[in-house]
């Protein structure tokens, strides 16, 4: 241990006698960082700025891109948030105190050290003339950690949120049939919005501090020739030539989101035929898929019974399978629908077979179902877990790429017996993406009649990647009716009083749907 | 004679400690700098006796949500190998108040990072195999593994489950597994997005 102290603190003196001589060397050799300190590898280019948002206003934070990566400076982050930045010559280490609290960062680790806790970086404490840079990122994941203020960085807006204010994530997509074009603005959070027209625009005003908009521009400019956030809280979208008048619905509540269709409309007189491609009157005409064009009432509904063959699903304590509960309340629901509404049931299976999950949604889409309905019982590590789930799908970001291409991909095809017709090109694999809304309208409903039919106190309406409706080309969702690794439940799930209640749930939940769907704008 | 050789000797050694001397000043700050015990940087030997505070999720009281805890794991070299310490956290057993979401016997097998930050985790076939069932059960299992990996490794943006070195649709017939999932919070107790 003494040899060790001394042998360093000999390699210190070496080194200051060497670095007198060695300086100038050094700062010419930049090319060997690594000596010099100083963490270049390339020029850094200009990063932008973000954004930062507080109760004082909006200002910029100076940012700088190196080795791809968005890098802000150590001094500018200090003067914003009243930090004190010291450098570490050994161990080679930079500071950055806030108050009585202190993070270290190290030059050539992706990471930051706050009393024992590490927090990964995208990129490492980085050197650039006298300035150390840092991810942006450090302000949202890192700071906070000593700051006694709130921080949110948001990567896409590249907005930094200081303290505790609203600022909802606004989205834009368009539904575009012709002679409406239908602009939905998605909120997370949901906040409460109010419309005006004020001439030639239409302004949505979001109940909210400011806005972290992601708008894409719109389809075509007959209705609408742009859309942008102005702040501090308001979408203004600017009206083409073609538009008259609007209508709007009241926002629908998806979870923490909130959805607010505003559909732009032509003249009262305005002939159909000037919208773009429209598809002509055919004999044949309503025998052919029609993939965003009008609605018709419900005809065809599909049950999807989970599982089924050597895929038993859940088992229950005293031997119950998911796959039964699944197949017998589905033949009940079958018979209930068909008998009371008139209308058209199919299942997926009706014995124990195992259908994979393309097949079930084809007998959807083959059928050109106007429901598809997934039935399942669900399963949980503690035995006290309760209630009835419904699903539909959570579109990460590659399906909402793949909602918005379905509006974009279209394309004009000659049919049988002569014309053309505009088809809106889907990929199977995302054909859901197109009927997310109505899916969750739809999931609202059964919960509310699950709630009212079948007795079931503890439901609740949930989104998630679910593979078996990702197909489905029509309003879809999955249905966990209680959970078999109760053992309480597992009774309940096997009785024909329950059964038939959820039976007696889902035709209730279809009317109401048929009504939704008349009511609601197209 | 003698004293010529003990000039050559001297000289030679002197050559030999300026040589070193320089030397040392190219490469001996790493030695010299290695951190404490609390200091990022340390080299690969030390970096197996670290640990950081990684945030694992595990199934709470309501066996419907993942709860989030805190638990020390070894500090990994790099991503890649903190990823797979992360994930073998989250494998082994639970503090006591809690469950595992992951299946009996389940075993990681590999785990690589692409330069567009997806997690791709090869899991042995237990996490299939010896899977309970239910939309529950699943997405326990399934986001306990993504949100530990986003969570504590914000450079990874996706994760991909394989079993046994493949492609599968879900593990019990419900999550779609076919590409990388985002993190998703929703199912975990009382937690917001670092980001």
């Amino acid at each position: 241990m003494i040899t060790s102290v001394t042998t360093r603190r000999v390699f210190h003196a070496v080194y200051a006698l060497l670095g007198l001589f060695l300086a100038s060397l050094l700062s010419g050799l930049s090319g060997l960082s690594g000596l010099s300190g100083v963490v270049s590898g390339q020029a850094p280019g200009s990063g932008g700025s973000v954004t930062v948002l507080s109760r004082d206003g909006r200002r910029p934070l100076p940012a700088v891109e190196v080795q791809g990566h968005s890098m802000v400076g150590l001094d500018d982050l200090a003067n914003l948030f009243q930090l004190t930045i010291r450098e570490d010559a050994a161990p080679r280490a930079v500071t950055v105190t806030y108050k009585d609290r202190t993070i270290v960062l190290t030059p050539d680790q992706a990471l930051a050290s706050m009393s024992g806790r590490l927090v990964s970086l995208p990129a490492p404490l980085t050197r650039q003339g006298r300035r150390w840079l840092v991810p942006v990122e450090f302000a949202g994941v890192a700071l906070p950690l000593i700051y006694d203020t709130k921080l949110d960085y948001r990567p896409d807006s590249r907005l930094l949120i200081v303290g505790d204010m609203r600022v909802p994530h606004v989205v834009a997509l368009y539904d575009d049939t012709g002679n409406i074009l239908r602009v939905t603005l998605g909120i997370t959070p949901k906040a409460m919005t109010s419309i005006v027209q004020d001439q030639n625009r239409l302004l949505v005003r979001i109940d909210a501090d400011a806005l972290d908009p992601a708008l894409l521009p719109p389809p075509q400019q007959n209705f609408l020739t742009g859309i942008r956030a102005t702040e501090p809280n308001t979408i203004q979208m600017d009206l083409g030539s073609r538009f008259a008048s609007y209508r709007s619905s009241t926002p629908i509540s998806t979870g923490a989101a909130a959805q607010l269709t505003i559909d732009l409309l032509p003249a009262a007189g305005e002939s159909t035929s000037a919208g773009p491609a429209p598809a002509p009157p055919e004999p044949n005409a309503s025998n052919l898929p029609v993939f965003g064009g009008a609605r018709s009432s419900i005809r065809t509904i599909v049950l999807d019974p989970g599982h089924g063959g050597d895929d038993s699903g859940v088992k229950g304590t005293a031997g119950i399978l998911e796959k039964d509960v699944a197949l017998a309340v589905a033949r009940r629901a079958k018979s209930v629908i068909e008998g009371r509404l008139g209308i058209r049931v199919l299942l997926t299976r009706d014995e124990d077979t195992k259908p994979d999950a393309d097949t079930r949604a084809a007998v959807a889409n083959n059928n050109k179902a106007d429901l598809f309905i997934s039935l399942h019982a669900n399963g949980s590590p503690r035995e006290s877990a309760q209630g009835a789930l419904i699903y539909y799908l959570n579109l990460d970001h590659s399906g909402e790429e793949a909602r918005r291409q379905s509006q974009a991909d279209r394309e004009v095809l000659s049919i049988y017996g002569g014309g053309s017709r505009e088809f809106a090109l889907l990929d199977w694999e995302l054909a859901q993406a197109a009927h997310v809304q109505e899916s969750a309208a739809f999931a609202g409903l059964i919960e509310q009649k699950m709630r009212a039919m079948a007795n079931v106190s503890a439901v609740s309406v949930q989104k998630a990647p679910m593979r078996g409706l990702t197909a489905a080309n029509m309003p879809a969702v999955l249905i966990e009716m209680g959970y078999l690794s109760n053992p309480a439940e597992e009774k309940t799930l096997s009785s024909a009083e329950f059964q038939s209640g959820v039976a007696q749930a889902i035709a209730e939940a279809v009317i109401a749907f048929r009504d939704y769907l008349e009511q609601a704008p197209r | 004679m003698t004293k010529r050789r003990d000039i050559l000797v001297y000289a030679v050694l002197a050559g030999v400690l300026v040589a070193g001397l320089i030397v040392l000043f190219f490469v001996g700050p790493r030695w010299l700098s290695t951190p404490g015990p609390v200091q990022p940087g340390a080299a690969a030997g030390a970096a197996e006796a670290r640990k950081i505070r990684a945030r694992l999720f595990f199934v709470g009281p309501d066996g419907e949500r993942l709860s989030p805890v805190e638990q020390e794991v070894p500090l990994g070299d790099g991503p890649a190998e903190q990823a797979r310490r992360i994930v073998e956290a989250e494998l082994s057993a639970p503090p006591t108040t809690y469950a595992s979401p992951i299946p009996a016997g389940t075993k990681l097998k590999t785990i690589f990072l692409t330069p567009k930050g997806e997690a791709y985790l090869d899991l042995s076939p237990e996490v299939r195999t010896n899977h309970p069932g239910g939309t529950t059960n699943e997405v326990l299992t399934v986001y306990a593994l993504v949100n530990a990996l986003t969570w504590n490794l914000p450079a990874i943006t996706g994760v991909q489950i394989l079993v046994d070195g493949k492609e599968v649709d879900t593990l019990a017939g419900h999550l779609d597994l076919r590409r990388p999932l985002e993190q998703d919070l929703t199912y975990a107790n009382g937690q917001s997005s670092p980001q």
